[in-house]
């Protein structure tokens, strides 16, 4: 076996513990090293994985550890994120949480949970890594200082993780028990010779799986955890829960229904259908009646889980590559608008919607990239939210989900509306106190980065839609 | 019926007994202690389907470890606080959904039944063998999981206290 393959994440674990040991060494006043030594950890990762693990379709382990393009456009991808999330973390840990160690430390654990999942092709390993990130976010999640509303976070998400691990759990030992394997292709090769009707006792597997993934992803009706969570997490930890945690989750659905579930198709489609067409309304309709921007921002990345849902419905190669690519375009576009928000609190200490009232002549900058990230989740053209959504429906359209992209272009209006109701606050309303916003050089470089990622993505896709459309031909050729 | 499907239902009732046990009690201690009662009915399921390896376990780390802490726990933090539990005013909800789960599952169960195999028992050797080889990544990834438990945990815990 070449142990090399496994290099990225050996690779990853050691950077974790080096960031954790570091720690111990560190003065107090030092402490601005350990996201340097992270992201510095993560970058070589990625190059490693880019230059050992391109264009390679083998496994490890007997099939439980996949190495090919999907599970390698993943890794990187989370690679991204975590880079992107460590340097939107920096002025935000170093002003209101204590011990950074550990906060990057555990970061880093997740990411490598991250790719654990997307290149599972097994249930259990594929159950085990989704622990490993959600007891990570636990502990992130809990990271707030004191005050009724951190703890509160904390508390409702281990307990609903808890019982959503719970549910996944059984109906993977439901489906072990039917079928007799828990290995993505045995379960397609059982499935396949068992023929229609599918076994009842298999589909409530199914469905305790999908409720199971449904509530990590915040699925409508198992969405009610998200916006407490949201708003009480620390708001790095917020973006990392929106964007991160979600793409790992499609990454794992992308993977286990297309390579394990195919053939039990015409069951789960309704199932899903159904799921993501409650998911977008329900979400962008009490979008609209939030007042807090996390909270806002929190029922509008579960509309898009609608999308995204909807995408999988559809399921074929298109479809595959237009999830990929509106996960890596709203993961961006999301990461910017929660920036925007973390650099304001810092600066503020406020994140009621109210308080963006004159934002646009407090600091231009930032009004002017929060725009473009709503516009952009809004799906207007030249920004990334625009592209990946016309991908993505169009896809959903070709698959034969006609009313269903309907129901999602109604809801993206219904979203444009909400979202230019904060721009409204930030341009047109004026400020209680018209002192300029204090955003450090740093952040202003990290902001700039994101926009330019959401601008490119919406522009020139090209070079991305290559490298998604290697990676979905690696799980449905 | 035959003798194991004897013992599969007095080990069921023990389970469930304990397990109804732990949410109707009033003292926590007893809930505790009914929680180790159910725990053992498991181990007896294990034995009984011939997994020795995963009964001894279940003894030693929910039997013995596990009910151990949550005692600690109960004794450490003010017990006079929790004596009067009061139930959750969802609680009828709570059965309903609960029974509406399980008349899913039997009726699933009932008309998928898988058929008939008899089981063999797998040795510690065996176990252990594939368990370093084939199935090391959830093996170390666990080993993982608990790490960031336990560093989790200090982190939780420390919040309160000084630096």
């Amino acid at each position: 076996m070449n142990y090399l393959l496994f290099a990225p994440e050996f690779t990853l674990t050691a950077v974790a513990f080096a960031v954790l040991g570091v720690d111990l060494f560190l003065p107090r006043d030092k402490k601005g090293y350990l996201p340097a030594l992270s992201v510095v950890g993560l970058i070589g990762v990625f190059v490693l994985s880019l230059r050992y693990l391109w264009g390679r379709d083998t496994d490890l382990y007997d099939g439980l550890f996949l190495i090919d393009n999907f599970s390698l456009f993943f890794k990187a991808f989370f690679l991204v994120l975590g880079v992107m999330v460590v340097l939107s973390s920096v002025d935000y840990v170093k002003k209101h949480l204590s011990r950074p160690g550990e906060y990057y430390g555990i970061l880093i654990f997740s990411i490598l949970a991250m790719m654990l999942m997307a290149a599972s092709g097994e249930l259990l390993t594929a159950y085990i890594s989704l622990e490993l990130l959600s007891f990570s976010l636990y502990v992130l999640v809990s990271y707030g200082r004191h005050g009724l509303k951190p703890s509160e976070a904390g508390v409702k998400y281990i307990l609903l993780g808890a019982f959503a691990s719970a549910l996944l759990l059984y109906g993977i030992s439901q489906v072990y028990g039917m079928l007799g394997t828990t290995r993505f292709d045995e379960i397609h090769a059982a499935l396949l010779l068992e023929g229609t009707p599918l076994n009842p006792a298999v589909l409530v597997g199914l469905v305790l799986i999908i409720a199971g993934l449904g509530f990590k992803v915040a699925v409508v009706p198992f969405h009610m955890w998200a916006p407490d969570v949201y708003e009480g997490a620390p708001t790095p930890v917020t973006a990392y829960l929106a964007v991160g945690s979600k793409a790992a989750a499609f990454a794992l659905i992308l993977r286990l229904f297309s390579q394990a579930f195919m053939p039990a198709f015409d069951d789960w489609q309704i199932i899903l259908v159904i799921l993501a067409a409650l998911t977008m309304t329900v979400g962008n309709l009490v979008a609209m009646a939030q007042q807090n921007i996390k909270r806002m921002l929190a029922y509008s990345s579960i509309g898009q889980v609608g999308y995204l849902l909807m995408g999988v419905a559809a399921l074929s190669p298109l479809a595959s590559n237009g999830v990929i690519l509106h996960l890596v375009g709203y993961g961006g576009t999301n990461l910017l608008a929660f920036m925007c928000v973390i650099v304001f609190y810092n600066a503020t200490n406020k994140e009621e919607i109210a308080d963006f009232a004159g934002l646009a002549d407090r600091s231009p900058f930032v009004a002017m990239a929060m725009s473009a990230a709503l516009l952009s989740l809004a799906g207007l053209p030249f920004f990334a939210g625009f592209t990946t959504k016309f991908y993505l429906f169009t896809a959903a359209a070709d698959g034969g989900l006609l009313w269903l992209v309907g129901l999602a272009i109604t809801n993206s209006l219904i979203s444009l509306y909400y979202y230019m109701m904060v721009m409204k606050q930030m341009y047109m309303v004026p400020a209680d106190d018209n002192t300029p916003l204090n955003v450090s050089m740093f952040s202003c470089g990290v902001l700039g980065m994101l926009l330019a990622g959401v601008i490119i993505i919406g522009v020139y896709p090209g070079p991305l839609v290559n490298a998604i459309q290697a990676a979905t031909k690696a799980i449905l050729p | 019926m035959s003798l194991s499907l004897v013992v599969f239902y007095l080990l069921g009732a023990v389970c469930l007994g304990g397990a109804v046990g732990v949410v109707v009690s009033r003292n926590v201690v007893h809930s505790a202690l009914l929680l180790l009662v159910s725990l053992m009915g498991v181990a007896g399921l294990y034995l009984l389907l011939l997994a020795e390896f995963l009964a001894l376990v279940q003894v030693l780390i929910y039997g013995g470890a596990i009910t151990i802490i949550v005692l600690f726990v109960i004794m450490l933090t003010r017990v006079q606080e929790f004596r009067a539990m009061k139930d959750n005013p969802q609680w009828p909800l709570a059965v309903v959904a609960a029974l509406a789960m399980f008349v899913l599952l039997a009726a699933a169960m009932i008309k998928g039944a898988p058929s008939e195999t008899t089981r063999q028992s797998v040795s510690f050797e065996e176990l252990g063998s594939s368990l370093f080889t084939q199935w090391a990544v959830p093996f170390e990834v666990a080993s993982l999981v608990l790490l960031v438990a336990l560093i989790g945990a200090i982190v939780i815990a420390r919040e309160g206290g000084e630096e």
